[in-house]
């Protein structure tokens, strides 16, 4: 039993890094361009199919890893620069509903082009199989996984806090008047933010792919997570973004234990508990 | 005012042209989404507010409407329950959401939505789960193809007189008060956040009546009723009818079934084409296919004045 | 006379900084009593904890001997307490009449029934939407969307929306911001109409202004009272002329 129940909470947070990291790059959309990515769920596929593409063609898989997210960000820089800057000027609600059509188009073209059936990318043999810590044996690329985002979010941290650039995105979700009082080039700015949300849900779902496969719903699925970190982390926070991501993902580990029909029921619970004890989220000001 | 009564003459044209159009199907679709997007349009269009969670309503009503049928209660006792149900969960959860504004009141409308999803699809004994609930037969006198039409087009018209005397009350000023300016709404004596639940409460309360005639349709409710997709179908009629007037959004509705019922026979991955004629109208045409025909017919009327004065010119000259 | 409104040692922080400390000020019904002070003197917060926009961090607020402190700003109209905004706030996509008449109307419905009926039940509105409009000179433009009105005529209708409450107590927040010399003048004469029927607390930038209507002149600066008074005592006072040189 100890058994099942460390690995599930080390499961939870594999699957909580990979929520962290994408409830960042919403969160840093959110709050910079102030909209809701509401394309963020199918970046996060695309990350995943192009791996998988790549890695099939090029037989490398860290190759994929590195290449997939880049590829998002292009899309995503498509994103913004052709529908979302036009729309600056009307009022924001048609800037979530233009990327909610994104969102639509992407869906439909991943299952063109790589069909309606899901399938898997493995992990190298390098990264596969089960490795023994002593008191659990545990599987070799989870374990990576963990370790990988976590070494992910540091830098993430690292960038925010201590380059120009990262403290301009910062200001810019502080206030955002304040950077275009600046002089700073608004569009830039918001170019490079949907940019990094793009890679990190990009990145997420590459990483993901080897555990939780692929599937062409797999974005639509993610996507309500994202909103739900965002919501219990508190809109616009960062860290509150990573630990809400965490939490969550623990949270379904230890469903799976006790309640495995309840999985997916028990993060709307975690949401419905914060919105009713700290209406403004865990690290919300407003 | 004069527009309004064109508009009206126009729909009862609509009500009795539309079944020789269309198949039963899918004027029947057309007329219990119409009654879901002229009452969301009271929450968008004239309250200014976006919920991303208006297949929770629609969805949840229709498995209460289909599991009282199922159940074997009348038609009459379903509908009303079906619709107070959608009502008291829309006080609910509206409760929780209207305390927030813009980008959170949005985000919670969209998280409540996919809680209610996850809901309906774990709980597989009652909702039949991924399956959706099937089996829910139509009463007799509405199982012929005119009688249920007939049926429909009465809710309809109930549905859209109430909406509209909505509108017309000092309470439809008291939306457009909020979406204009509401710290101004506050400051000479109303209370936001009360109006804007009465407006969620009520485009949530009418959509879920929609959501229990639906069930009618295909005597069954497909999961996907209540999937946050079927929200953004939701807004998505709304908006490509145009949220600038009252029963612009019915253009949508009707169009928007119009092509998804053609392009789906077509071709598989249809909602790619859906998706892109929402990204055309987001970007190009905000006003919705209702501002888009006012000015065509605007421009209509210019050009055919305009060949009035040279008519004249002409005619003068030649004199 | 009359305490209308009484304040007590109202107090805001922001953090470590206060941004009004321990003002206590009383309003004499039926008169005009102004608040001024130099910029950043913490005018618009004290006009805030007033009108419920911001909670004080200490202190209270008496409004015909009821506490009132920290209600929020929408139960304010009802109990007669009307403000009008320093930049100018209306509904900009509605008409005139529709704009004081949804003033007139929140506080004159008594039943919710109301909210439902058609809008041409309410002739006792639609008169009194008229007579008020009438007041501030915008007869002819009662069916103009308030978004086409010019600066002035928008604050004049801002002034109409705020009467529509027939409220017993005035809030003005600078009511002369951005007008004209003209309007200003209008602006002023208007002020000092209302003056006769209703008692008025105005917030002004402008010294002439305060000086020609107000009964009573309390100055702020920094955040605290510094000195209150009849205009002559004010004009005559040290401490303001040292105050708005900027002496200390």
């Amino acid at each position: 039993m100890t058994f099942l129940i460390i690995s599930q909470i080390l499961n939870g947070l594999g699957l909580g890094m990979l929520y962290a990291l994408v409830g960042v790059g919403l969160t840093l959309i959110l709050g910079v361009l102030n909209i809701p990515n509401f394309a963020h769920g199918v970046l996060y596929a695309l990350g995943a199919y192009f791996a998988y593409t790549i890695a099939k063609i090029t037989g490398s898989f860290y190759f994929a890893m590195f290449l997939s997210p880049l590829l998002v960000v292009l899309v995503g820089f498509i994103l913004e620069s052709q529908g979302v800057r036009r729309l600056y000027h009307a009022h924001h609600d048609y800037q979530l509903l233009f990327l909610f059509a994104c969102a639509l188009i992407i869906q439909e073209i991943i299952i063109i082009f790589w069909g309606p059936i899901g399938f898997s990318l493995l992990a190298p043999p390098s990264l596969s199989g089960a490795i023994d810590l002593g008191f659990l044996i545990y599987p070799k690329y989870r374990l990576v996984l963990i370790c990988f985002a976590f070494f992910m979010i540091i830098c993430l941290y690292l960038f925010l806090t201590k380059t120009n650039l990262g403290a301009i995105l910062r200001a810019g979700i502080e206030n955002r008047d304040m950077v275009k009082v600046l002089g700073i080039n608004v569009n830039m700015v918001f170019l490079y933010t949907f940019g990094l949300g793009a890679y990190l849900a990009g990145l997420a779902g590459a990483l993901s792919a080897p555990i939780m496969g692929l599937t062409p719903s797999m974005g639509l699925d993610i996507l309500p997570i994202c909103f739900v970190v965002v919501v219990v982390a508190g809109l616009g926070s960062i860290p509150g973004a990573i630990i809400a991501g965490i939490l969550i993902g623990l949270s379904q580990g230890a469903a799976t234990i006790w309640f495995p029909e309840a999985t997916n029921v028990v993060i709307y619970v975690m949401m419905g508990l914060t919105i009713i004890f700290r209406p403004q989220g865990l690290f919300g000001v407003r | 005012m004069i527009q309004n009564k064109y508009s009206f003459i126009a729909l009862i044209i609509f009500l009795f042209v539309g079944p020789f159009l269309f198949p039963n199907a899918t004027i029947t679709e057309m007329l219990i989404f119409g009654i879901v997007a002229i009452s969301t349009n009271i929450m968008l269009g004239y309250t200014g507010m976006l919920s991303f969670g208006q297949a929770l309503f629609f969805g949840t009503s229709a498995y209460i409407s289909g599991l009282m049928l199922l159940g074997g209660f009348p038609l009459f006792l379903a509908i009303p329950v079906a619709t107070l149900g959608s009502f008291i969960i829309s006080l609910f959860v509206g409760y929780f959401c209207v305390k927030r504004e813009g980008l959170y009141f949005i985000c919670l409308t969209f998280a409540f939505n996919q809680m209610f999803y996850f809901i309906a699809y774990v709980w597989t004994e009652v909702t039949g789960g991924e399956d959706g609930l099937v089996g829910v037969e139509r009463p007799t006198y509405i199982d012929s193809q005119l009688t249920f039409y007939i049926f429909t087009a009465i809710m309809f018209l109930l549905a859209v007189l109430a909406l509209y005397k909505i509108v017309t009350s000092p309470l439809g000023l008291i939306f457009k008060l909020i979406r204009e300016n509401a710290s101004r709404a506050e400051a000479i004596g109303y209370n936001v956040r009360y109006y804007k639940l009465i407006s969620f409460s009520i485009a949530s309360t009418f959509t879920g009546l929609a959501g229990s005639l639906y069930v009618l349709i295909h005597s069954m409710v497909p999961i996907d009723q209540i999937h946050w997709l079927k929200s953004g179908d939701i807004i998505f009629m709304t908006l490509f009818g145009g949220v600038g007037s009252f029963l612009g959004p019915l253009i949508g509705v009707v169009g928007y079934i119009w092509l998804s019922d053609t392009f789906s026979i077509i071709w598989a991955r249809w909602p790619l084409i859906m998706g892109v004629i929402f990204a055309i109208v987001v970007l190009y045409f905000r006003g919705g296919m209702s501002e888009l025909l006012e000015n065509l017919f605007k421009k209509y009327k210019a050009i055919s004045r305009k060949t009035e004065h040279e008519q004249d010119i002409k005619n003068t000259k030649l004199n | 006379m009359n305490k209308i409104l009484k304040i007590q040692n109202l107090t805001k922080n922001f953090g470590n900084v206060s941004a009004v400390s321990n003002i206590s000020i009383e309003v004499e019904e039926g008169t005009i009593h102004s608040i001024i002070g130099p910029n950043g003197a913490g005018k618009s917060t004290f006009f805030n904890m007033i009108s419920g926009v911001i909670p004080p961090s200490d202190g209270y607020v008496y409004y015909k001997d009821k506490d009132i402190t920290g209600f929020e700003s929408y139960k304010l109209p009802h109990m007669g307490i009307a403000k009008c905004f320093q930049i100018t706030n209306v509904f900009p996509k509605l008409t005139v009449k529709e704009n004081v008449w949804a003033s007139i109307f929140s506080c004159s419905h008594k039943s919710k029934i109301d909210l439902f009926k058609s809008m041409n039940d309410f002739e006792a509105i639609d008169k009194e939407t008229k007579k008020i409009v009438s007041d501030v000179g915008l007869s002819h433009k009662i069916d103009d969307k308030a978004e086409e009105l010019s600066h002035g005529q928008q604050r004049m209708l801002e002034m109409a929306i705020t009467l529509g409450a027939k409220p017993d107590l005035l809030l003005l927040d600078e009511p002369t911001q951005g007008l004209a010399p003209e309007a200003t003048v209008e602006m002023t004469e208007l002020i000092r109409q209302l003056s006769k029927k209703y008692t008025i607390l105005l917030i002004e930038h402008k010294m002439h202004i305060v000086m020609e209507i107000s009964k009573i002149i309390t100055v702020l600066n920094f955040g605290e009272k510094i000195e209150e008074g009849s205009p002559n005592k004010i004009k005559n006072s040290k401490k303001v002329q040292d105050a708005y040189l900027g002496r200390k």
